[in-house]
């Protein structure tokens, strides 16, 4: 009788917040933002797909005799002045105007008119192509001949590999798990944050509409709490699995579009959609990548293990998100409207603050003394783990992770003891603002 | 007499402040029973009590002669004097989550829920949402959902707030016709007009004490101070000379075609030898004993106490 009591209190709190128009709104938002962020990085990190004709117009003519270009990207330098430039590209089927002006040695600038805006990385090819060919023609001054110049540059790769001891190949690290660590653990701030205030938002609903007292002859505070917050947590969950699936929609529509016709349909769809295959071309690409660096941001997203991210990214958001909002319901419970909360909100929330602002640190530097308590330590726990976790754990780490857990897991018990202790009370006090001594008098009523 | 709910030497304190002394009360089954108290007396908290939404610090709550101990929502119907709804469900949605939390399931609950709508007048309001109607259209569907799963004690604290007359009879009608059911109803108010119109019974709590309790009749004879109304015909100086030294005066009104008069008897005197003395010397219309109604015994009794606390 009483599970069923739960029940319906978790359906009457999922079902009125997920037909709100924000939660909608929200839920298509999120992805598109994702979306679009991601689908920008794929597009830039791809060459442009038009063939760029350049007309590049030259005030020392014939200063620049020659410019390197590819089989995408031509150029073709002429003696015209500037506006007559810009009248044969109008009537030409040249993309763009390069316009390299007189005093070019001292300004160190030119200009690209375009017809379409070329991608970021043509820009850095033309941009390249330039100075190359400055530094080339400055060697007279300096009297170095074009063979030492080119001794003289000592280009440097860094490649990094974690030791997996002696004789065990050792695995290149790249910075694209951090950031996706970064990222979830961002997610999960913005989601314990956002649910768990939703929570003291609902209490104090209830308080104020005083409904509380109608509710709770019918069933106990506790069940109302929890069903509250059970309700409420799910309704992240929802958000979060629509973010996710909508996301990789989007993503995959947005890689098809931008892609089109130069990866086919088969390397399209693996990012995440098949597991086995999503390891099979994780270890192709690992060897592939020790041979060459020609190692693009597909492989490397694709190196990102999701289903052990999304699978730690739910440990920690539930575990975080019970802790914190039953201290948000205990909160909701002692005032009587949102602005009295702010007072107990801040040193609640803090250590949630303060994980969210470390976790940049925690992310340049993953093993530091720091990183470990925050990991291990419940109220940080859910951000920092989450990039510690993203990075990669050691097996002889794997004891923090544990122990993160355990203590994540005793702390929310607690903590939804103690609330359910506090609520108790404060639903049914109004008036004044109790101050925190009196709060934790009420644990003794 | 049988007795729905018992509270025996019930207790409570919040912090250092004792809200409930060593409360006994006693509902009989069947009846209107009538809760009263000045504001802050713990009337509220002597409910939340027996209705076991606050644990008692000490003492003990009978539920038919038997220890509550579980919890017994779906026998309860409580509406509790600050009320609200959820603003943003709709009529029917809300009507039935509440119900569905006292234990009836969903089919239940709509053929409960559907002849308190008809006979409230409130069908159309179905599909509204609770912030679109008005205060007394809450009120009423608070009362329909309070009552719609038949509970056998049915607690009301100030149900009349909020209506106006027309609504206020149609409510106090539901409730008579609850109570001849044999629903219990316990009522708590300051309106003591309603009390003798509708109580049996009563328990008077002031400081978390229960200052008196008993049958409304009863306890208005007991607080009789013999004063007698009387109409007559005749002259002024012949009824006060039937008085003699026994009674006294009052106050005496002459009306159109009659004078009407209250007359205090001193002690010992009564009915019988006042009415016998009168009749020889005027003539009289009326006679009746005139007994304190229950707002004078409330203001009576509380307001005592009040300037006692004063004094000390």
């Amino acid at each position: 009788m009483s599970a069923n009591k739960i029940g319906l209190i978790i359906r009457r709190e999922y079902f009125t917040r997920v037909r709100k128009k924000s939660f909608i709104i929200m839920s298509l938002l999120g992805p598109l933002i994702m979306a679009g962020v991601l689908t920008f990085a794929m597009w830039t990190s791809i060459e442009e797909s038009d063939d760029q004709k350049i007309l590049v117009i030259d005030d020392n003519y014939p200063f620049f005799e020659k410019l390197d270009g590819s089989d995408k990207l031509s150029y073709s330098i002429m003696d015209i002045s500037l506006p007559k430039g810009e009248a044969l590209l109008e009537v030409s089927d040249y993309t763009a105007l390069l316009y390299l002006p007189e005093n070019i040695l001292q300004s160190k600038s030119g200009q690209l008119i375009f017809k379409k805006q070329p991608s970021i990385k043509v820009q850095r090819q033309i941009e390249e192509t330039v100075q190359q060919y400055l530094e080339i023609s400055k060697l007279k001054e300096f009297d170095i001949t074009e063979g030492d110049y080119n001794r003289l540059k000592a280009p440097f790769n860094l490649l990094t590999f974690q030791f997996k001891g002696a004789g065990a190949e050792a695995e290149e690290t790249n910075m694209l798990p951090a950031i996706v660590g970064l990222v979830f653990g961002i997610l999960i701030y913005f989601f314990i944050f956002m649910y768990s205030v939703q929570v003291m938002r609902g209490v104090i609903e209830e308080k104020t509409n005083r409904i509380i007292e109608v509710m709770i002859s019918s069933v106990k505070p506790f069940q109302l709490m929890m069903g509250k917050i059970i309700g409420v947590g799910a309704v992240g969950l929802t958000q979060f699995a629509l973010w996710i699936l909508l996301t990789l929609v989007l993503a995959l529509g947005g890689q098809f579009l931008v892609l089109g016709d130069k990866y086919d349909a088969a390397q399209v769809k693996t990012p995440m959609t098949d597991m086995v295959q999503q390891q099979v071309d994780q270890e192709q690409s690992l060897n592939l990548t020790r041979l060459s660096q020609k190692d693009n941001l597909f492989n490397k997203i694709r190196r990102i293990n999701f289903p052990v991210m999304i699978a730690v990214f739910i440990f920690y958001f539930l575990g975080g998100y019970l802790l914190y909002s039953a201290l948000m319901a205990a909160v909701g419970s002692a005032v009587d409207n949102d602005t009295d909360t702010q007072q107990f909100i801040f040193p609640i929330t803090f250590p949630l603050l303060l994980a969210y602002i470390l976790s940049f640190n925690v992310f340049e530097n993953p093993s530091s003394d720091m990183a470990i308590w925050l990991s291990i330590i419940p109220l940080t726990s859910p951000v920092i783990m989450m990039i510690r976790v993203a990075i990669g754990i050691e097996s002889a780490d794997m004891w923090q992770v544990y122990l993160s857990m355990a203590l994540l897991v005793g702390s929310f018990i607690g903590a939804v003891w103690m609330s359910g202790k506090i609520y108790r009370v404060g639903i049914l006090m109004y008036g004044k603002k109790p101050s925190l001594k009196e709060i934790f008098k009420w644990l003794k009523y | 007499m049988n007795y729905i709910l018992e509270g025996k030497n019930i207790n409570k304190h919040y912090g250092n402040f004792q809200v409930l002394k060593e409360i006994n009360i006693a509902i009989p089954e069947g009846q209107i029973f009538g809760l009263l108290g000045p504001n802050g007396a713990g009337k509220t908290t002597l409910i939340r009590t027996l209705t076991q939404i606050t644990a008692p610090d000490s003492g003990e709550i009978l539920f038919k002669g038997l220890p509550l101990k579980s919890f017994k929502s779906s026998e309860f119907g409580y509406l509790p004097e600050e009320r609200g709804l959820y603003r943003k469900m709709k009529v029917g949605e809300q009507a039935l989550y509440l119900c569905q939390i006292k234990g009836l399931d969903k089919k239940d609950a709509y053929a409960k829920l559907k002849p308190w709508f008809e006979k409230l007048e409130m069908e159309s309001w179905w599909n509204k949402k609770v912030e679109e109607l008005s205060k007394g259209m809450q009120q009423k569907l608070q009362f329909a959902i309070t009552v719609a799963h038949n509970p056998k004690l049915l607690i009301l604290d100030e149900p009349f707030s909020g209506f106006d007359p027309v609504n206020t009879e149609t409510i106090k009608n539901h409730i008579l016709e609850l109570k001849n059911e044999g629903t219990t109803i316990v009522f708590s108010t300051h309106n003591m007009a309603s009390v003798e119109e509708l109580c049996q019974n009563i328990t008077l709590v002031n400081r978390g004490e229960n200052i008196l309790s008993g049958s409304v009749s009863d306890i208005r004879k007991s607080f009789s101070k013999s004063l007698f109304q009387i109409k007559f015909k005749g002259s002024k100086v012949a009824f006060a000379n039937a008085l003699g030294f026994q009674f006294e005066i009052d106050e005496i009104i002459e009306q159109s075609d009659h004078t009407s008069a209250l007359v205090l008897a001193h002690q010992g005197a009564g009915s019988k030898e006042l009415l016998s003395s009168l009749i020889q010397h005027v003539e009289v219309i009326s006679f009746n004993e005139k007994l304190p109604s229950m707002n004078d015994i409330f203001i009576d009794l509380v307001g005592r106490s009040q300037s006692d606390s004063i004094k000390q």
